[in-house]
């Protein structure tokens, strides 16, 4: 199951609970008598003390596995990343301007890695913020970060399937935002 | 009738006031008809049932975003102006100032988009108005940044006006109800005074922050050589945008706990020690929570990011809790009719948990990693939009010209049914397009994602669904217009 499923059904869980709980107050809203303030406190802080618990349970689970770099882990490979209206240049040398970018584009938008390698996709713009995404071959999303100007964004991921891996923008960039990709060959 | 929003015997300025009110909501449920059809052009398009050109498309979806937080931020706003009125005095002229602000506004909008062909998003995301990439004219930037100085001034004289007049009654302690949250002291401070004062103060920052972006872009713009950093200007758009779409929702809610219980047979709420402490922990955390838009910008220092996802989740847990559990407790036992206003108001209050909590799993860190900007996005933010705020204030609009015009209100059952489910139908096609991976804010559907046009067929026949319920509402509103004018 994909993690994008998971939350999904946490919602759709979340979902049905609400509307339990409010097709129990239009039932009750024809046939039976008002409850009591005393009840209708309880409730309240039940609920608020359900929520609070589940929002701890739910920092406490995710916060530690952010999907931020760390320097405990070192990466076997670098590839640099730059956006720019209306595609991504890869390259294993540094892209920092104008010249470089065009360079490495000439080379086509993609890039060749090795399957289980930590890669660090350093990325980064020349004019506009743009979405580095990748898709996996079968087309999920698997992991992102913001490509931006005057900043590098560090992304670390590992691929364990070889294939080709959609790169996407995914931050709205101009006329020709959904046409602006890449690729990743996974060898 | 019973009149639950207290609207008898009314002095000349009072009459004035709301008819400045049937105004205000008259206008924005027209701009909404127009901007919503927009975004049914959008989704036809993605459904490949019509083919925009990209250029237009964009346009359309900055016209679509932009049009749709203004409406309802501005409705929203007169609508706390009407409740606001039974206690304390907000200037006519004020609300006068807004009002002629808005359309100009609206009219720059149009032309930037409609004319220049400006496509920014709503979020105009620094420095992409200086990047048109060849499609908008230099102009087009220029008439975009006036648009949003007069809606943002215009505004701002509006909120300073609102908190003018509580602050008239009230001290500052005293609207936020800080004797009843520290003494446990009885006060004679509504909730919807709270309310009112938390979204005004929270709203008046927010705009704050919204001027300082502004100065930077014109500092920028007019060539003074300063270079703006892209990560600030993020953070400056975000919490302003983050800011103005909550207390949008603060300010619905101000319009539930002034009408629900009247509707449902109940005295008037009083504000107990819980509700203080709901909404101030609502003001405090409201302005951190925005971090969760920044979550994929990795430079950002890494406390902030924790801190968004700590502040998004418990951010929305006390207010909500506190409303929804009070507007259960009043529909229970409470034997009033379901008409359409209380069933907004109901189902309004339904689309908040649900839309929230959507909210909060994508405010989770994790979890933005595979949703950020894709349909989960829209598809939380319009649940608490589209079947949230929207929900309340039609249904305070729908109660507003029923009352003025003397007229019961028809029974709620087949615009109910016809409202939520196509309602929820249309935003489903969001949430299932976000489990696939599809990106937002793409006027076409590469074939790694195509699963996105089908989505969008689908939402366009719930969308059907729903536009014919809005019609029925539309019709019931319209009839009795004339009659609340002249009653007003």
């Amino acid at each position: 199951m994909t993690p994008q499923m998971q939350a999904f059904l946490v919602w759709l869980l979340w979902v049905a609970v609400i509307g339990i709980v409010f097709g129990i107050a239009v039932r009750g809203s024809s046939s039976s008598s008002p409850p009591a303030p005393e009840r209708v406190d309880r409730m309240r802080l039940l609920m608020l003390l359900v929520l609070l618990v589940l929002a701890g349970f739910g920092l406490g689970l995710t916060l530690p596995r952010a999907p931020y770099p760390t320097a405990a882990e070192v990466p076997d490979r670098v590839v640099f990343v730059m956006g720019k209206q209306f595609a991504f240049a890869l390259s294993e040398d540094p892209i920092t301007n104008e010249e470089e970018y065009e360079e490495a584009i000439a080379y086509g938008s993609g890039v060749e890695v090795r399957r289980g390698e930590l890669i660090e996709f350093r990325v980064s713009s020349l004019d506009v913020n743009h979405g580095f995404s990748l898709y996996s071959p079968d087309h999920r999303l698997i992991a992102q970060v913001q490509a931006m100007p005057g900043y590098v964004n560090r992304l670390r991921t590992r691929f364990s399937e070889p294939g080709d891996y959609s790169i996407l923008c995914l931050e709205y960039c101009g006329n020709s935002h959904h046409a602006m990709r890449g690729v990743v060959s996974v060898r | 009738m019973d009149a639950f929003l207290r609207l008898e015997n009314p002095t000349e300025a009072q009459r004035a006031y709301r008819r400045w009110t049937l105004l205000w909501l008259t206008t924005a449920f027209v701009l909404f008809a127009v901007v919503g059809l927009l975004g049914l052009l959008m989704r036809l398009n993605q459904a490949r049932w019509l083919s925009l050109p990209p250029e237009l498309f964009y346009a359309i979806l900055t016209l679509h975003g932009l049009g749709m937080v203004g409406t309802w931020f501005v409705a929203g706003m007169a609508v706390l102006g009407q409740i606001l009125q039974r206690y304390v005095n907000p200037s006519l002229r004020a609300s006068q100032i807004a009002y002629f602000g808005t359309l100009i506004a609206v009219l720059l909008l149009l032309t930037a988009t409609l004319i220049g062909r400006l496509g920014v998003g709503w979020y105009f995301l620094y420095p992409l108005p200086f990047y048109p990439s060849g499609v908008w004219p230099l102009w087009a930037s220029w008439v975009f940044l006036a648009f949003l100085t007069i809606a943002g001034l215009s505004w701002t004289i509006w909120v300073v006006d609102y908190l003018r007049a509580i602050a008239s009654r009230y001290r500052l302690s005293e609207a936020l109800a800080w004797p009843v949250l520290f003494r446990g002291r009885e006060l004679d401070v509504p909730p919807v005074i709270l309310i009112a004062t938390v979204s005004l103060v929270a709203g008046l920052i927010g705009l704050l922050a919204a001027v300082v972006l502004l100065v930077l872009y014109y500092l920028e713009g007019l060539g003074t050589g300063l270079r703006n950093d892209a990560l600030l200007m993020k953070n400056l758009t975000f919490f302003f945008g983050h800011v103005l779409v909550n207390i949008t929702m603060y300010l619905g809610v101000a319009g539930v706990y002034a009408l629900y219980p009247g509707l449902s047979g109940k005295p008037p709420l009083k504000t107990k020690r819980y509700v203080a402490a709901a909404w101030n922990v609502a003001l405090l955390l409201v302005l951190l929570a925005y971090f969760h838009h920044l979550y994929m910008d990795f430079a950002q220092p890494l406390w902030f990011q924790r801190l968004g996802q700590i502040a998004s989740y418990l951010s929305s847990i006390p207010a909500a809790v506190v409303t929804i559990v009070t507007v259960l407790a009043l529909t229970y036992g409470a034997r009033g009719a379901w008409t359409p206003s209380r069933l907004f108001l109901f189902l309004g209050t339904m689309g908040w948990a649900i839309g929230g909590m959507a909210a909060v799993i994508d405010s989770t860190i994790l979890v933005n990693f595979r949703f950020h900007n894709t349909l989960w996005v829209p598809g939380h933010f319009h649940t608490y939009f589209l079947m949230g705020v929207v929900l309340m204030l039609l249904g305070f609009g729908f109660r507003f010209v029923h009352e003025l015009s003397g007229h019961e209100e028809p029974p709620a059952r087949s615009l109910g049914w016809l409202v939520a489910l196509g309602g929820y139908g249309f935003l489903a096609m969001f949430f299932y397009g976000g489990v696939l991976s599809v990106p937002r804010r793409y006027a076409a559907y590469p074939d790694e994602v195509a699963s996105g046009a089908t989505l969008a067929q689908l939402a366009t026949v719930f969308v059907l669904l729903l536009l014919t319920g809005l019609i029925i509402y539309a019709w019931h509103y319209v009839r009795l217009l004339r009659q609340a004018w002249s009653s007003g």
